[in-house]
């Protein structure tokens, strides 16, 4: 037994972290006050934040929409082929603008007063603007746009003033295992769904997806499929991980009627796995030949929705399109053979941390003052320079820190 | 309704309507997997509306071989014991079209609800959808040669562990 609190558990997240850096406050998931700030200093902050990819609205009028935060957006490919990212509301009362989830339009119509947008969000339409205020001007009142970058398609935006450029943000560590991730040039075909709500606090979710210790997963062990050592777990600064690892492929010993769900059919069998993990939500996935980008949406704290979208490539072949369907549909995701017990750990670990004390990282920990940044495949500390990142740009401070 | 079905043929889909959301509300996934037939060919989809609808190809569950259906037994009876939060189902469903395909089989669509309950929570609607299925009659029962779950939720309030 231990006993690592002395005063009162209130469930807020203490001010002062301990100075332990392989200890996190179990308050930080459970505070709803504490949300309330993290919209503030990460997701309306200076981040970028992955909201999509360009193969979801591959033609033009093609629109998808996606909520940061509580902020409603409407993501949409011009006639000129453009994408571009509004917020999702008219910009005469501030009406929601566009109800569907995706689709395709000529243009964007506001119901209430018929005002009309423009695919590029300009104002092309509003009945009887000779009676609008005098400083009324048309071209005044486009759609208002949120800041966006791309990397071969993965859609980013920011609500921040001084949030660095992308490839700054993306730093050196994340583009070549992400370009890999993404067929190698982000030239992808969306495949479809698996969309989702946990009952788990966003950073809860985003510390377990991406890479864990394989103990968790029987199917691991009923098909004696063993990972390779050859893999590495590298991180930025700024919150990253980046994961890839061998994946030897399984000797069929007979549990899977199947085996096809276990097969690697591309061309990149010495690394079967790659995981990127951004700050602070989205976690991207290629495992054999799943792509697998999961754009995750803080719903509340205790709330986050996570939409599994998966990919082909667009120079599949019709049999690495149906494999990959097969293969996507059924291992990855909230049902998938491996994932589902991922699903589990979401919810199950954000019950279990409405309790005093702290999450303990312990697999890989050599220093209890130093952030590791060398981390070997197995190790659970390559969560640690998140956390500090984190625990920075929301401002705790680290018992003894000035 | 077709004028084409017997009376016969309509109890045994009935009664095989009956004995799937019997075995997924007992959590019995041989019983589930026993409802389908023993073909190569048989098939489960279970897929959301928004794919169905886009035409994108992708599903939740996508067992479009008996051994896959097979296979989904074995995740939940020896992959994911133990990892997941137990919940309970009740399925309701009512049948919407019955058309004989030929060779005792029927076109049949049904619309399903189910409620789920979690262990030591309250009960609450896990999603509703509608069921497009190949029947095929086998002297006195019927089986699924395939069966299309279409879910109608355009996000799932959970994780999910057994079929719909």
């Amino acid at each position: 037994m231990s006993s690592q609190c002395s005063d009162n558990y209130t469930g807020k997240a203490p001010a002062v972290w301990p100075a332990k850096v392989n200890q996190i406050p179990k308050e930080v998931f459970g505070d709803e006050a504490l949300f309330e700030e993290e919209l503030k200093k990460i997701f309306y902050g200076d981040c970028w934040h992955v909201v999509g990819h360009f193969a979801e609205i591959p033609n033009a009028g093609d629109f998808k929409t996606f909520d940061l935060g509580r902020v409603p957006l409407l993501i949409s490919r011009g006639k000129d082929n453009q994408v571009r990212v509004f917020f999702n509301s008219c910009t005469h009362r501030g009406n929601q603008l566009e109800v569907a989830t995706s689709g395709n339009r000529k243009e964007f119509e506001c119901p209430y007063h018929r005002w009309l947008f423009s695919l590029e969000g300009a104002l092309t339409a509003c009945p009887g603007s000779k009676e609008f205020a005098p400083d009324f001007k048309q071209e005044n009142f486009g759609l208002m746009e949120v800041k966006s970058a791309q990397f071969m398609g993965i859609i980013f935006v920011t609500m921040g003033k001084n949030t660095p450029p992308l490839t700054e943000w993306l730093g050196e560590i994340v583009p070549p295992t992400l370009s890999t991730l993404l067929g190698g040039d982000g030239r992808l075909k969306l495949l479809g769904y698996q969309k989702v709500r946990y009952d788990s606090n966003w950073k809860g979710y985003n510390d377990n997806d991406g890479y864990h210790a394989p103990m968790l997963h029987t199917a691991f062990r009923l098909l004696n499929w063993q990972g390779g050592t050859t893999g590495f777990q590298r991180m930025t600064k700024n919150g990253h991980v980046v994961f890839e690892a061998e994946l030897k492929a399984i000797q069929n010993n007979g549990f899977v009627n199947d085996p096809s769900l276990v097969e690697f059919k591309g061309s990149d069998p010495a690394k079967g796995s790659r995981i990127v993990q951004f700050f602070p939500a989205t976690v991207m996935v290629k495992h054999l030949d799943i792509i697998n980008l999961r754009f995750a949406m803080a719903r509340s704290h205790d709330v986050t929705e996570v939409h599994y979208a998966y990919f082909a490539h667009e120079d599949d072949d019709e049999a690495m399109i149906q494999h990959r369907i097969r293969q996507s549909s059924n291992l990855l995701g909230p049902c998938g053979m491996i994932s589902m017990e991922d699903a589990a750990i979401f919810q199950r670990i954000h019950i279990g941390n409405q309790t005093p004390g702290f999450a303990e990282f312990q697999k890989g920990v050599t220093s209890l003052s130093e952030i590791p940044m060398d981390v070997k495949q197995n190790d659970e500390t390559g969560n640690l320079p998140r956390w500090e990142h984190y625990r920075k740009v929301m401002g705790f401070k680290r018992e003894g820190e000035k | 309704m077709s004028q084409t079905i017997t009376a016969a043929h309509s109890a045994a889909i009935d009664s095989l309507h009956v004995a799937y959301l019997a075995a997924l509300d007992k959590g019995d996934m041989v019983a589930w997997a026993a409802t389908f037939s023993l073909a190569p060919e048989a098939s489960y989809f279970c897929i959301s509306t928004e794919n169905d609808r886009r035409g994108l190809p992708l599903a939740l569950m996508y067992d479009d071989c008996r051994g896959r259906i097979d296979d989904r037994v074995s995740f939940v009876t020896k992959v994911w014991v133990g990892t997941y939060q137990p919940y309970r189902t009740r399925h309701f469903i009512q049948r919407l079209s019955c058309e004989a395909a030929g060779n005792n089989r029927y076109r049949v669509t049904s619309g399903f609800t189910i409620m789920m309950s979690a262990e030591g929570g309250t009960t609450a609607v896990l999603t509703s959808g509608e069921y497009r299925d190949l029947i095929e009659i086998q002297g006195d029962h019927a089986v699924f040669c395939e069966r299309r779950a279409v879910y109608d939720a355009d996000v799932l309030p959970r994780y999910i562990v057994f079929p719909f």
